[in-house]
Formats: C-alpha cells, structure tokens, sequence
C-alpha cells in the first residue's frame, strides 16, 4: 500500500516546479501531468537521451516526472477549461507554477476553483511569490539564487560568487510546496476546507544560506567567499581539503561537541608525524575563542591548517575514508558523479533503482527513494510519461469522453 | 473566528539536533505541531556555537541557527543515560504521534530508544531516523554534518570554476535539502496512521534524498556515461548567463538571456548598438559560442554603475537581473520585506531575536512563529507539568535525581 494512495493530483506546473507532483507521487498519488498540446516546455531542457533533442527523451523531464501520468489540454481555451474543471471535481491537489496572474486571467485561478472544488488544495509555486514588488520579475536559477542569498556565499574570494552548476532554486521552492501541500491536507480532514498556497522561490532558497540571511538583523558580521571553505572576519575556515588523489570535506573545528573530534585527529596526526605533542595538545574545545579573542594568533593558525593539510595529502580519499569509519574521524570524499552512482554504500542499500523504458528498450539507475518507509515503501511505479500518453486511459475510460469526442478535441487541438 | 493551525493536533518528541534535524521540525511547528525538543544538559547541540550570532557574541542562546532551526518548540534538559530520564522519555513517546531523532546510527539503540523498544510503549507512533548516510551500510556509522554528505553525494565536486579546485557549495548544503523531505515523510506516515491506525519507522539518508536535487546530472551518467564537471556560472542553454561586477566592494549583478528576445531587450538596456547589430551575436548558439566575448562587454558597462540602479534598469526592460544579495540586502529587500520573511521574536534574555518566517503562505490557515527556540532546559517545569501532567513531589525528586541535568 502507498501512503497517498488515495489522492489525486493535477500536476500543471511549467519547468519550475516539477519536484512538488514527483514527490507526491513517489508516495503513491495519482499525479496527472496536464501538459500544454506539444508537451511541456520543459521537455526541451536537457540533457537529452544519446544527446538527440526529443520531447520524450529529456533527462531533465525523466529526472522529476516519474511515476506521474500525462495528458495534453490547451488551457486557453474554453473547450480545454472546461475538461479541466471536470478533471478539478475529483481532484485533491492541484500544483501549477505559471507567472502570477496568468490562470486567473483563464479563469482557473483559485478563486474560480474553489467554487468547482472548496476541498481543493491549489500551489502556486512562483520565483517570487503571487504579490510584491518584484512579483513580475523575470527570473531564472541564477536570479533567484542572487535574491535570495546563497550566491554570494560561494566561490573563489578572487572570482565573481557562483552557482552549483545544476540548477537547484525551484527544487528548493518545490520541496517546500509539497510540505505545505500535505500540512493543509492534514488540516483539510478536519475542516473539509481547501486553500491556496502560495510559495516564493526567492524565500526558499533563503534555507541554502545556513541561516546566515539572518545577519544583518542580528548584527552578525557577514561571512566572506573562500574556495573550499568560509571565511568569518579574518579567520579562514576550510571545508575543503586536499587528498594524494582529489579532495576530502573535513570538519576542522571546535567548541565542545566538536572540539572532541577535532583532539582525535590531531592525536592521529601527531602518531602518524606530521606535527609535535605541543601542537597535538592544543585546548580544540576553547580554540575558536581562542582564535576569535587573538589569544592564539592567526599566524598560529595557518600553521596548524598547514599540518593538517600535509597529513591529508598525504593519503588518497579512500584511505581517508576508511581512517574515518575506522575511527570516527569527520571525512568524507568529494565525489563525482560517477563514484555516487558507483558507490558501495548506496548499493548495499539497493537505492539506484533501474527503470525500465519500454519504448527504448532499455532500463536506466535512477536516484531512488527518499526516504525507507518500513510499512509503505515507495515504489517506482511508471516511467516518465511520454507527451499525452494517458489522453485515452483519462479522457475516455476515466471521464467517460466517447472516442467521437475525443477525436474531435484532437482535431481542433485542444488534446 | 481566526482559523486554527494545520498541524494543532500532532505531537512530537523530538531528539534532532544541529541542523538537518531541527530544521525539519521547525517547519512543522510553524504550521501548528506542538514540538518538544529533548537537549542534552552536558553534550551542547553544536547549532548553538554557530554563525550568525545575535549581537554578533558568541553566547549560549545567542546563535542565529539555532534559534532559527528551533523557534516554536518547546525545551527540555534530558540525560539520556541517567536511569530516572527513561521515564520521562517513556511518557513523551507515548505522548507523542511521532519521534524524531538525528544521531549517527546505534546511539538510539543503547539508550533503549530504538523504534523496536518505543513501539513497545507506543504502538501506533511513527519514528523518523535521520541521518548523513542512512541506518544500513558500510558508511553507516559516519558521523558528521551536512557539507560531509554534500561532499559524498556531488555537490561540492559540482560547485566552482573548471579551472581550479572545487570552491565548493556553502556550508552544510544536504541539511537546506533533507529538511522538506523529513517534514513531507512525517505527514505522509501521519495521513497513513489516521486511515489505517498503523505507525511505522522511517530511515531518512540526507545523502539518498538530497540526491534527488542532481537528478539531471546522476541521469546523464546512467544513461549517457557523461560525467558532468563544474561550470562555474555557464549555463548549457543560455547565454549570456553570469555575475557581473557593479560598483563598490565585492558588489555584483546576477543577469540572465533566457533567449533572443532577453537579447535584444539587455542590448537595449545597455544602449549598446554594436553588440544588438552583431550578427554573430543573434542566436543563442553564437552567444553560448562567444560567450567570453559578450561577458567582458556587459563588465565593462555594469563595472561603473550601481547594482541596485542595474537591477531596476534590466528588470524595467523585461531581463532577468537580480543584484547578489547578502544579508544587509536581504533584510532591507522590498520584496522579502512585503512576504514578511523577517520575523522579529520576542526572547527571555535578548530581546529581539529576529528569525525566518515560515516559507509557504497558506491563505486559510497560515503558518505563524509562535515563540523564540529555548534555552536549554527553558520548558522542563512547562514539559512535565503541563504536557505529562507530573506532580510537584515527582518533579520534584526528577530534579534531585540529575535526569535534567
């Protein structure tokens, strides 16, 4: 059995919030793609399969639409409208990320819904939310990431701030609409209520920056960009360190839970040679007051961040990690792509999941669940769907269109 | 009649801590769920020595972070290992709809608090495991914070300039991530419970589920073998695409063409006829093709002028441009200002302790910051009062007894 079983979601989001139905639909509601005639636009965004634009071979479309179904419906028009408000009477959610304002001029706008549906629960996933001075911004990733606060967190200190090179700004807003999705759910068995949601990528992304958006109103100072690390004043903290073969993130500091760590891989360090007692028995718990009050200089500093370094190039990032496991030191590799898909411990815990596409021939390891649900494991239970795949298995055994209709909605281009 | 919270019915006993964990519950909080959040009197939630620090001193209360993550629960003091805390511990679970816990794999076990024991106490709970690399495997027994799974799983390999070493993505990046999947496990288990009357246990890797945010980049290696690097600020369709300097320190502009039209619309932005005539320049192939070319251009013009005025001047034009905000900007920010993203709190010992507001607007029933996070122990009298309905003489021996520390 699947945990949201026994809900159906209408999944009209463009290219920015297509996580939100995903994760519904991993745990097991009935997500209806509704696409515009053609497909959604974001099916043109790759990677492609073999590299060959197609609309049903897009990676960036397989990656957040699986275990969704698919239909076409040109929402422009009254014919369209008007099988989508069929579809809305025995909906439970419906997602959609369009500028603000734009279904309302549809008249599919919440208001309008309600009356069809008051139980409906409506998203509108938008970059910065339905009102506001910037509500009609135009935007993309990198905007978003700009306005919101963590780009100016990362990046090489001599370098303009830069973005993780996978967009990341509608995931975030996404994620957090499928929370407040299910919240006004909960409340919705109460009530028998639905209600609009109303999401702000720019807010969401506000998450990616540790809470330091916070510092201004706190009177903190503002950490500065620094390769592989962060810099507090004028103290360099690195995050990053080097291995023989690559990099390690390596949590390097102190204070009273993490000091404790810190004295253990110092203790290793100095038994492998790579510094003296003295160094190995600084206080790692008062350090970063220490670092902080001047009573150990910065110079001081540096040279211990010099000692640690050596030790770790010394080693490749496997023997790092194992050094880690072996005794809870706090490394882990810095991994490509290809060692995450090829790593033992996602196997041993079977979470790639191959994906059969029929129509290809082929199956494909996709990420997998989110989460081991002991009594209702996800499961993957349909591919991506292909542009209006469903339009038969919905429109006529599901709404009860007779074919003649249905060919004649085709025929005027409304499916 | 204000309309009651989504969540006014859901209880949590809460034994997250640092940030992936209580990030989690925050948000569950927000919408109305009445959290208790266990500490421990001797081993400091490291949340709590961390930046951004109110007053900008490092004090117990005084981390930004923490209050941030913990903001509308309620504190208890608890050592675990002390005999006369298991009851305590006992009477929450069977408080509680669910249990959620942060520590690396096995801790709970030798506490006696594994969901096999806890369900013993309450059948029906759901417990929620979170942790860097899940409950199973040879990495199992990692310990360690959110940069170490961003590392693990890809992000930081994918953060930074292809000429040099990873810059890496900032701070504890899977602890942004893991956060709205715990939070979207618990209400689900929670809708399962309510139609079924069944609990369950739920082992969350912030690793496995962060993964979900490279989806585009782990399929292009499953299906085409390629292994994706960093772009630094590239993007493989649009040009040009990038973070331009504007004047002042460390001042810059984020601006986007998302195709020919944004084009032509920055090209007259920028008065800049030379480069709107020039053919080469017309397609966005040809942008992507000389993309160095046309970013030296747009820096030259952006070096002298002010990012805001930039911004205001490009958005008018219909180009995506946003200046790179830090926190200054963000709390004077007009926009994040109107969605009331800054919420100013109320705290026993500090005054004002501004926090983030809840991040999803619900029209009927919106989420709201009830309380500034505690103190250490600030609600033990509240917990074992009010919640567990304890007598004085029995909280009173507690107390003797060390179980609070």
């Amino acid at each position: 059995m699947s945990v949201l079983s026994p809900y159906r979601v209408l999944d009209l989001t463009t290219e920015r919030g297509l996580l939100c139905g995903q994760v519904l639909a991993d745990l097991g509601a009935d997500v209806i793609k509704v696409e515009p005639v053609g497909g959604s636009s974001a099916r043109s965004i790759g990677p492609f399969y073999k590299d060959a634009p197609h609309p049903d071979r897009s990676l960036y479309w397989w990656a957040y639409n699986r275990n969704k179904r698919s239909i076409t419906l040109d929402l422009e028009r009254d014919a369209g409208r008007d099988l989508l408000l069929r579809l809305v009477e025995s909906a439970d959610f419906l997602i959609e990320s369009h500028n603000p304002g734009y279904l309302a001029q549809h008249s599919l706008g919440f208001a309008d819904l309600a009356k069809v549906n008051p139980a409906l629960i409506y998203v509108s996933i938008t970059p910065f939310g339905q009102d506001g001075p910037k509500a009609n911004y135009a935007d993309s990733d990198l905007i978003i990431m700009a306005a919101g606060g963590p780009l100016i967190l990362a990046g090489d200190a001599d370098r303009p701030p830069v973005r993780l090179s996978i967009p990341q700004a509608y995931l975030h807003a996404s994620a957090d609409a499928a929370v407040a999705a299910l919240a006004a759910h909960h409340e919705r068995v109460r009530s028998a209520l639905g209600q609009h949601i109303d999401v702000s990528a720019q807010q969401s992304v506000a998450m990616a920056t540790q809470s330091n958006i916070l510092g201004a109103a706190l009177g903190s100072v503002e950490p500065r960009r620094m390769s592989g690390g962060v810099k507090m004043g004028p103290i360099e903290i690195p995050l990053v360190w080097p291995a023989s073969d690559g990099f390690v993130a390596m949590t390097f500091l102190f204070g009273s839970a993490l000091g404790v760590f810190t004295a253990r891989l110092m203790h290793f360090i100095c038994e492998q040679g790579f510094c003296d007692e003295a160094t190995r028995d600084k206080d790692w718990i008062a350090y970063g007051e220490q670092l902080f009050s001047g009573a150990e200089p910065l110079s001081e500093f540096d040279r211990v961040k010099q000692v640690v370094r050596n030790f770790t190039r010394s080693r490749t990032k496997a023997e790092l990690l194992e050094l880690a496991v072996e005794h809870g030191f706090l490394i882990t590799p810095v991994t490509t792509v290809e060692e995450v898909v090829e790593s033992q411990q996602f196997a041993s815990r079977d979470y790639f999941q191959n994906v059969a596409h029929p129509e290809l021939g082929e199956s494909f390891r996709y990420p997998g669940q989110f989460a081991k649900f002991s009594a209702t494991p996800i499961q993957y239970r349909r591919r991506p769907p292909t542009v209006g795949e469903h339009n038969s298995e919905i429109y006529r055994d599901e709404l009860g269109l007779s074919e003649r209709e249905i060919a004649e909605l085709t025929r005027a281009g409304i499916i | 009649m204000p309309n009651e919270l989504p969540l006014k019915d859901v209880k949590i006993c809460d034994f997250m801590w640092v940030m992936a964990g209580p990030a989690s519950t925050r948000i569950l909080a927000d919408y109305g769920a009445t959290v208790v959040r266990i500490e421990s009197p001797t081993r400091v939630d490291t949340a709590r020595t961390l930046q951004p620090y109110h007053g900008n001193q490092l004090t117990p209360d005084s981390s930004g972070l923490f209050a941030n993550c913990n903001a509308g629960k309620f504190g208890i003091s608890l050592n675990l290992g002390n005999p006369a805390a298991r009851g305590i511990v006992h009477d929450l679970v069977r408080w509680a709809d669910v249990v959620t816990e942060s520590f690396s794999p096995k801790a709970m076990r030798a506490w006696g608090f594994d969901y096999e024991s806890l369900r013993m106490v309450n059948p029906t709970v759901i417990m929620l495991s979170s942790c860097l690399m899940g409950q199973t495997g040879p990495l199992a027994k990692i310990a360690g914070f959110g940069n170490m799974a961003a590392a693990i799983s890809g992000f930081t390999n994918l953060t930074g300039w292809p000429d040099r070493p990873p810059s890496g993505v900032f701070g504890a990046y899977t602890d942004y991530v893991a956060p709205r999947f715990t939070a979207v496990a618990i209400l689900a288990a929670l809708d399962h419970r309510l139609r079924t009357g069944q609990g369950q246990y739920i082992d969350q890797s912030q690793a496995e589920c962060a993964i979900h945010f490279l989806g585009p980049a782990i399929l292009d290696y499953t299906v085409n073998g390629r292994v994706d690097g960093r772009v630094g600020n590239s993007d493989p369709a649009f040009a040009p695409h990038g973070v331009y300097p504007a004047a002042g320190d460390d001042n810059w502009v984020a601006i986007v063409c998302r195709d020919d039209d944004d084009w032509r619309r920055l090209c007259a932005a920028m008065n800049n006829e030379d480069l709107a005539s020039d053919s080469r320049y017309a397609s966005a192939a040809g942008r992507l093709e000389h993309r160095d070319a046309i970013d030296s251009s747009i820096a030259k013009w952006s070096r002298a002028l002010d990012r805001g005025a930039i911004e205001s001047r490009l958005q008018t034009h219909g180009v995506p441009a946003h200046q790179v905000q830090n926190s200054a900007d963000a709390y004077a920010d007009p926009q994040f200002q109107h969605r009331g993203h800054f919420v100013a709190l109320d705290h026993p010992s500090l005054g004002k302790f501004t926090v983030e507001g809840p991040r999803a607007k619900l029209s009927r029933t919106p989420a709201t910051v009830r309380r500034a996070a505690p103190s250490l122990g600030q609600d033990n009298q509240h917990v074992l009062e009010k919640i567990l309905g304890y007598d004085e003489t029995r909280i009173t021996e507690l107390v003797a007894s060390g179980a609070l520390g």
